[in-house]
């Protein structure tokens, strides 16, 4: 993918438009939260629970669309995966993970590489 | 791998708040809080067509959980994304809960009685030019009520409900190969197929609890060929075996060559054809009767033999784009009689101004085949709303029917009718009334230039957003002081935008209700909660409004007897006057309802069983006849000896409402053809508009739950890396679409969701704030009168 077409350009871009026509004449939107970790110290990164993901019965893939880092994550028969070396930590996963409990955990990074729980 | 059963104990609402906390201090969610004083019921899920089965849990006057329901079986403890916040979906912040009428410009509060008032001095002012426009979410018992006040109290036909932008051609196809509307099939079908055909069909995103039912399967090892048809790669197509890829429009040209093949290479079932079909093609001359479109004109088989002629595999590679290759494996799946079938479809083939002819050669490659009537063996179509089925057409809230599917233009239906509900004959009006592109169209135009409807009653649906060409159709609205707009409803919506009177309604688990979901199955539920502030259920409002009439003297409110048309008596034997709100749940107003709706139901074999069955069951799934002992059997293939009671002993399929009154259905044959608007020099690319996984329809609900609305913020237009490429065009960057309608600017969104193929672009319309339908065309199908979504041409530019 060349960089006219990054995902970073369409999800620095993604919120933009709609800030500015968020005041609108219909009724007041709901805004999306803000990265949690865009003001958190620590540096973060990004694990999927995998027993609370809803990939493999409702087709969600949100975080995997929705992840700005190019290779950050990937989907693995149907299942998102981070790869941690990759995950900035901004959070964005976790953000837009619409699961009934969210299936994207912010932990604090030790090692360089994070062990997925199956 | 996930197990269906872990998510039973998820309970939504709990998990939001522990998510949120856990996400202040960035740790894992605290466990769901525990159940203790939660008091727990069922209802069908609020959202789609799939229907499946939730259970609520009310504390203090609140839902404040949800969960699959184990004992359902269309979803088996089960839910998508949206049905688990469905719950969600009552505590938005902006929900209406008092009447509000416009007065300068303004919408003010004001009390009930004014509000009914007002309505029924409108209708009192010109009966004939007062018009419904209804919701296959009505629920059956409210879909039933308007259909009565406006068919038999106001002698007038011009009720129509969005089903007719959703499902009409689904209807008009069955009702002119079986000769009566609703699948043969049920789901049970997905759990038995070998293949399945997903005609234009995205149901992992639009239908994912029926999906997984199918992928579910496979993880299972059991062997299903998925084949996705389509103009855009889906998250279907992702799963699929097999991805076709045709050109808009011409689908139409694969199922032709599909019966080509069948007949070329002597492959069809000439038993099933000669025992169980007939063969028919549009009519030369439509106008020559009003049934002449539905109904078509007979033909031999040596002519539709040669009608097939020219749909050589060859041929339709041209026509679709879809490699001969392609067609010729469809061709032999179709012959070959050992494998089982299912062909499913949903706003494809029926926002399609050729959708009726499409819902047509679908079943007619089915028949002509023998791919029908046993388990796995079906042609089903889906719908998108939850009572599509159950109210839009059952009940038949649509312009040309009568409940239980008779229909407005036969003299003995309407007589049928009249005696039911007991009123004189003639009560009924012979023509059939404004369907919802001409409803609105003459609401948009001034009275003197025969705008022949002033008032439009809506509920439950969101027409200043969904419907096609808005501009034409709903904004023209604006600045016609005769032209009155009543809107019942939860939030505020593009509608409510020009509505002079907004009505707060109660929604869901809010009042009682029934829904029937797209495999025939009725389901009911209860009142849970109590709607907010002054927010009143939909069908009193309607009954409210009919018994200001009776007072003010209008005769039709009243039966032969002169008794008021909605009479309701308790136990004892005493009438209720539930009109006065405080006394409209001194009974069950909907089992009244429903009990006299379902004396239609047997007219047409759709026969419903009494009102307490459905609260026993998680849906029945109709004809449900009774049995020697007394117990109630629902159907689940319809027309096929081995299940349904209809079929004569020996028979082995009986179409016993064959409109040829011969026990056959139709194998029809229709041409491809052009679509209206095609991609020029100045417009070049097809735009195509559709829904997401995360919004229901125009996201009145949807975009108020945080969840969803994080997880989908807002619409986009999707377009090819390439074609971007070409133009200069950034990932998010905001462009404009523009139509020969207008223009609309919004962020393009390049290797997202979908990928649409070159020259193709895909905008979603669950978004108020941008929207696609300013620029759609709606073209409409000539016998289903349904607009076409899903093609017209477009260009793109900067913004
Ligand atoms: S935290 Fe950010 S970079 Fe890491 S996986 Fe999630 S979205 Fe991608
Ligand atoms: S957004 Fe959440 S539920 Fe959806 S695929 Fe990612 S982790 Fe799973
Ligand atoms: S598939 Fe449809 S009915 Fe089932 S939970 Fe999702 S939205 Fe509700």
């Amino acid at each position: 993918m060349s960089d006219t077409l990054s995902r970073r350009g369409f999800f620095a871009a993604f919120r933009r438009p709609f800030e500015r026509r968020a005041a609108p004449v219909l009724p007041p939107v709901i805004k999306a939260e803000q990265p949690a970790a865009a003001s958190a110290p620590v540096a973060k990164v990004a694990i999927v629970q995998g027993r609370f993901c809803i990939a493999l019965t409702s087709f969600c893939a949100a975080c995997v669309e929705r992840c700005p880092v190019s290779g950050a994550m990937k989907k693995e028969r149907g299942m998102p995966m981070v790869v941690a070396d990759v995950c900035t930590g901004c959070g964005i996963c976790h953000d837009v993970c619409p699961a009934p409990r969210n299936a994207v955990l912010m932990l604090p990074r030790r090692q360089p590489s994070t062990p997925q729980p199956a | 791998m996930i197990q269906r059963r872990e998510f039973n104990r998820m309970t939504a609402l709990a998990a939001a708040a522990a998510a949120a906390k856990a996400r202040a201090q960035n740790a894992p969610a605290a466990p769901a809080a525990s159940n203790d004083g939660i008091a727990w019921d069922k209802a069908p899920c609020r959202f789609c067509g799939t229907g499946c089965h939730v259970r609520v849990g009310v504390k203090n006057g609140r839902v404040v959980a949800i969960e699959g329901d184990q004992l359902a079986e269309v979803n088996k403890g089960l839910l998508c994304v949206k049905g688990y916040h469905v719950g969600l979906a009552l505590y938005g912040k902006d929900r209406l809960t008092q009447p509000l009428l416009r007065r300068n410009g303004v919408l003010e509060p004001i009390s009930w009685e004014e509000a009914v008032e007002t309505i029924s001095q409108k209708i009192m002012a010109a009966p004939e030019q007062f018009a419904i426009y209804g919701s296959g979410q009505w629920t059956i018992p409210e879909g039933y009520a308007a259909n009565k006040f406006i068919k038999a109290g106001l002698s007038s036909n011009h009720i129509d409900p969005n089903a007719r932008l959703c499902m009409a051609s689904a209807v008009t196809g069955f009702l002119s190969v079986y000769g009566v509307d609703e699948p043969a099939g049920c789901y049970d079908d997905l759990d038995k197929c070998d293949v399945l055909i997903l005609w234009g069909n995205n149901m992992a995103e639009m239908h994912p609890v029926l999906f997984s039912r199918v992928i579910d399967r496979r993880t299972r090892g059991e062997r299903v060929t998925l084949i996705d048809i389509g103009t855009r790669r889906t998250r279907t197509s992702e799963f699929c075996d097999h991805y076709l890829e045709f050109r808009p429009h011409s689908d139409l040209a694969i199922m032709n060559g599909i019966a080509h093949l069948l007949i070329k290479k002597n492959a069809f079932d000439p038993k099933f054809v000669e025992k169980f079909c007939n063969f028919r093609q549009s009519p030369k001359d439509p106008a020559a009767s009003p049934t002449a479109p539905l109904n078509g004109e007979a033909m031999s088989f040596d002519d539709y033999k040669a009608a097939l002629e020219p749909y050589t595999p060859e041929h339709v590679e041209k026509l679709s784009g879809v490699p001969a290759e392609k067609i010729r494996m469809l061709g032999d799946l179709f012959a070959d009689k050992k494998i089982r079938i299912t062909s499913t479809w949903c706003m494809g083939f029926n926002q399609h101004s050729r959708g009726t002819n499409a819902n047509r050669l679908c079943h007619g490659i089915h028949l002509l085949s023998g791919h029908f009537g046993r388990p796995g063996d079906a042609p089903t179509s889906l719908t998108g709303q939850p009572s599509a089925c159950g109210t839009a057409r059952e009940v038949g809230t649509m312009c040309q029917f009568l409940p239980g599917g008779l229909q407005i233009l036969n003299e003995e239906h309407r007589h049928e009718a009249e005696h039911i509900w007991n009123v004189p004959q003639g009560r009924i009006h012979p023509k059939i009334g404004h369907h919802t592109m001409l409803m609105w169209e003459r609401f948009c135009t001034p009275a003197e230039k025969g705008g022949d409807i002033r008032t439009i009653w809506v509920q439950v649906t969101n027409p200043g957003q969904t419907l096609p060409n808005l501009h034409r159709f709903f904004k023209a609205k604006a600045g016609q002081p005769d032209k009155f707009l009543i809107v019942s409803d939860v939030y505020r919506t593009a509608t409510t935008e020009l509505a002079d009177l907004v009505l707060p309604s109660a929604m869901w688990v809010e009042k009682n209700g029934m829904f029937g979901n797209s495999e025939r199955r009725t389901q009911q539920w209860f009142r849970m909660v109590r709607p907010p502030g002054e927010a009143r259920d939909d069908a009193w409002q309607m009954i409210a409004v009919a018994r200001r009439l009776h007072d003010l003297g209008h005769a039709g409110m009243k039966d032969k007897d002169g008794r008021f048309l909605f009479t309701f008596k308790n136990d004892k034997g005493e009438e209720v006057p539930v009109w006065e709100w405080p006394r409209y749940y001194d009974v069950n107003v909907d089992k009244a309802l429903f009990e006299e709706y379902r004396l239609f139901s047997r007219h047409k074999h759709k026969d419903l069983a009494p009102y307490d069955e459905y609260v026993k069951a998680r849906g029945l799934r109709w004809p449900v006849v009774q049995q020697a002992d007394g117990s109630w059997r629902e159907t689940k293939f319809r027309f096929s000896e081995f299940d349904d009671p209809y079929v004569k002993k020996g028979a082995e399929i009986q179409f016993y409402h064959s409109v040829t009154k011969d026990d056959k259905a139709l194998i029809w044959f229709a041409p491809a053809e052009k679509a209206a608007e095609e991609p020029d020099a100045e417009f070049p690319f097809w735009l195509c508009t559709g829904r997401v996984l995360e919004h229901w329809h125009s996201g009145s609900l949807t975009r108020r739950i945080p969840q969803l609305h994080a997880s989908m913020p807002h619409s986009y237009v999707e377009m090819h890396p390439e074609d971007a490429r070409e133009k200069g065009f950034t990932n998010g960057e905001t462009i404009t679409v523009r139509t020969r309608r207008g223009g609309l600017r919004l962020p393009v969104w390049i290797d997202g969701r979908g990928h649409p193929p070159r020259g193709s672009l895909f905008i979603p319309f669950f978004d108020e704030r941008l929207l696609c339908n300013d620029i759609t065309l709606g073209d409409i199908d000539p016998v289903s009168k349904q607009p076409d979504y899903k093609k017209c041409a477009a260009a793109v530019a900067r913004a």
